[in-house]
């Protein structure tokens, strides 16, 4: 009977620290993981020496079709907080999530940030949406990191989310905040004065990844070649689009490293134009290593380009 | 024995009650003092902001995305001394479904179908020995799911999935449940447990199902060893992973029923079947990956003897600096049996068995697969299958080429040729068909309709 009671107290013990949280020691620094590497350089931008932040993917890697290995799962199993981009640009990290055992970042924890809260989307569908349209996002396109003028937004849920674990860290998240905040308007002025001669050109996409960019900057998204999100393209969408480029006299394709590069090429070559493998995310091409490197590489490219 | 009663009470609201009284009170500390902290952070805010110039990022171009500072969405920045009503309200995660529209599912809901064919000789189809067993030379749904998935709540994720498919030629389809399951995901010390009806995570493959294998069938060892439908049990599993290992390991452990009839069946808890693995992972390069696992599944037949299933598993890809698919991808999966059986003895010649005598009985089975995809819309493979009986003598091999083709995501076609050598003529229907060497032409459709859950590695 004493050892049933005695068994009982055990299971009801672990019990009572199951449903507890396990609170995040001061002393140390806070474990993030981001999804994307948008998210892990402005993760670093505020959190500074205070976090240590590792990534899921890299910059060359198309997000929508990220593989989840068990490696990913260890970098989340040791982790307090995992940012994500949401919308479901980066929704095979609930899988991720169910294969790493950790009660700090699963879905509703605090730990768990999800970044697109309070951005204003764009391409959101006004209508019925259904696959036979492609690789559809229901809630909006995702795509919104590339916007520098989102940062604030995006950095403040990120402080927002930090602070919750660490309330004590929480001004100096802040201060990192407001300070590359500072430094992202400086090249904000810079890169609005080199977008300004260009402002109202068109240029066509592989895969709508810019929207949000092309529209803080006042371009237009001509078409794309992709006839639906994440469906190659067919031969006669192709034909379609480039006698579309001629007649408005767009020059321009921006593609992502990870895309086809070459049909790409080979439609800017028909049309006369370029196409110009973007800086889709940081680290995706050579010198864009963090985010105000990846924004300056794509403005100064695009406006090369266009001029 | 009162007195103990008493105190053993006493113990446990103690062990309850005053931790919890003890946490309130240090959330409530701190969830004010984060407030007091934002408050103070952003008054210094607005004091600089009243001092400076507005940057020019704070007033972005009509219509556009712009700046949470604007949005109402950001409670922080429109922070105002919280009153004691919003101090009480529940907050993460109980506030979690606050942020959906109304009218949305709280959870994903999928459906997968998934159509086979089979073409054969006519002695293989008498004999029902084909790969799909009593409906060779036919086309027929073999698996259609309605896979329902999501949180339960903060602590725990559900999953039901319910499947229909045909079992005989022109039978009728009954809708069985396929899986349904509660995996409890706030549990320490980096634990887990999934209880409810489930496909065991013995092995790589058997936990996958029908719609998602990379073959057109399931693997010979498996189907020989634990049936056509693998491995799938009632009963609890838990996991553990650690976080001072340099590499990512898992080890499972698992109590079931004991349902499966072909290696199991005894179906009982006080006799029940148990599972364990442990699986492990590395990186051997940014563009190349190994996963290695060891299983073990020990239980009783119906006829209480007891049978010991020993498996590995081994799978490797190589997938390019930025490509959206593997190249290449080689897998391999073993089974050791160790089966107690009953073998009957003719002692006088007539004809019946006299005596029965129990013996122990070892047989071997498993595969090896490789698979080209050097387009993302064209895969080509190979598995080679070999395979001992475990309760009869006699093995069988079998080799299957197919090539696979992905309109999308969503939509798949695979086309393959199978064949099998077995060391005795086979006839499960008894009526003297055979079925020893056998060709086939096998074909598979899969659609994907709504949600479904991506897969690891």
């Amino acid at each position: 009977m004493i050892k049933r009671i005695g068994v009982l107290v055990v299971l009801l013990a672990v019990a009572v620290a199951a449903v507890s949280p396990l609170p995040v020691q001061a002393a140390r620094k806070l474990r993030v993981v981001a999804t994307i590497p948008d998210l892990k350089s402005l993760a670093e931008a505020v959190g500074g020496d205070l976090i240590e932040v590792e990534g899921l993917t890299r910059g060359i890697q198309n997000f929508h079709e990220a593989e989840v290995k068990p490696s990913m799962m260890l970098k989340l199993r040791r982790a307090d907080a995992l940012i994500e981009n949401g919308l479901e640009l980066d929704a095979w990290a609930d899988v991720a999530v169910l294969g790493a055992n950790n009660p700090n970042i699963v879905r509703g924890a605090a730990g768990r940030i999800e970044i697109s809260r309070g951005i204003q989307l764009l391409e959101v569908p006004s209508t019925r949406v259904d696959r036979s349209m492609g690789d559809v996002h229901p809630l909006g396109n995702p795509h919104f990191s590339l916007d520098p003028g989102l940062a604030p937004a995006i950095t403040q849920n990120i402080v927002d989310g930090l602070g919750r674990l660490a309330p004590e860290n929480r001004a100096a998240f802040q201060r990192n905040r407001d300070a590359f905040l500072v430094q992202l308007d400086k090249e904000m002025e810079r890169w609005t004065k080199l977008m300004e001669p260009v402002k109202g050109r068109k240029v066509v996409v592989f895969h709508p990844v810019y929207i949000y960019f092309l529209t803080r900057f006042g371009l237009v998204q001509a078409g794309a070649l992709e006839d639906r999100p994440g469906i190659p393209p067919s031969p006669q969408h192709l034909v379609n689009l480039m006698r579309q480029m001629k007649d408005d006299g767009v020059k321009v394709i921006l593609v992502e490293p990870w895309n086809d590069v070459k049909l790409a090429n080979r439609v800017a070559e028909e049309v006369g134009g370029k196409a110009l493998v973007m800086a889709s995310a940081v680290g995706a091409v050579k010198g864009a290593d963090n985010y105000i490197a990846a924004i300056d590489y794509n403005v100064t490219t695009l406006v090369n380009a266009l001029r | 024995m009162r007195s103990l009663g008493i105190v053993v009470g006493a113990l446990l609201v103690a062990v309850t009650a005053a931790p919890a009284a003890a946490q309130d009170a240090a959330a409530m500390r701190r969830e004010i003092e984060q407030l007091r902290q934002q408050l103070q952070g952003l008054t210094e805010r607005l004091q600089r902001l009243e001092t400076q110039p507005v940057p020019q990022m704070a007033t972005p171009p009509p219509a556009q995305p712009g700046p949470l500072a604007q949005s109402p969405a950001n409670p922080q920045t429109q922070m105002s001394p919280p009153s004691a009503t919003e101090l009480l309200r529940p907050r993460q995660p109980f506030g979690l479904y606050q942020q959906r529209g109304s009218g949305q599912l709280l959870f994903d809901m999928g459906i997968a179908g998934d159509f086979v064919g089979s073409f054969t000789q006519h002695n293989v189809q008498k004999a029902n020995g084909g790969t799909f067993t009593g409906r060779e030379n036919r086309f027929f749904p073999r698996e259609v799911e309605l896979s329902l998935f999501g949180q339960i709540d903060p602590f725990a994720r559900g999953e039901m999935r319910i499947e229909t498919g045909e079992e005989a030629p022109g039978g009728e389809m009954n809708v069985t449940l396929a899986e349904a399951t509660i995996t409890l995901l706030t549990l320490p010390y980096g634990t887990q447990a999934k209880l409810g009806q489930m496909r065991n995570r013995f092995g790589w493959s058997n936990a996958i199902h029908e719609h998602d294998l990379p073959w057109i069938d399931r693997p010979d060892v498996y189907r020989v060893f634990l049936g056509e439908e693998g491995l799938k049990e009632k009963g609890v599993e838990g996991t553990w992973v650690p976080d001072f290992l340099p590499f990512y390991a898992q080890v499972l452990g698992g109590v079931f029923n004991g349902d499966n009839e072909t290696a199991f069946g005894r179906g009982l808890l006080t006799h029940p079947l148990a599972t364990g693995r442990v699986v492990t992972f590395f990186d051997l390069t940014d563009t190349q990956a190994v996963q290695v696992g060891a299983s073990v599944a020990n239980g009783e037949t119906a006829e209480r003897l007891r049978s010991t299933l020993l498996g590995f598993d081994l799978k490797y890809k190589f997938r390019p600096e930025g490509w959206l698919h593997p190249l290449l991808t080689l897998g391999s999966e073993g089974i050791y049996s160790i089966r107690r059986t009953e073998r009957g003895v003719d002692l006088d010649g007539d004809g019946s068995p006299d005596l029965f005598q129990k013996q122990t009985r070892n047989s071997f089975g498993w595969y090896g697969w490789g698979e080209l995809q050097p387009w993302r819309r064209w895969a080509f493979g190979v598995r080679y299958d070999s395979t001992q009986y475990p309760d009869a003598p006699g093995y069988q091999w079998a080799v299957e080429p197919y090539v696979t083709f992905y309109p999308s995501e969503f939509l798949r076609f695979r086309l393959g040729y199978k064949h099998t050598d077995r060391s005795h003529p086979f006839d499960v229907a008894g009526n003297g068909g055979s079925a020893r060497l056998v060709d086939e032409l096998l074909f598979q459709a899969t659609f994907i309709l709504g949600a479904h859950p991506a897969h690891a590695f």
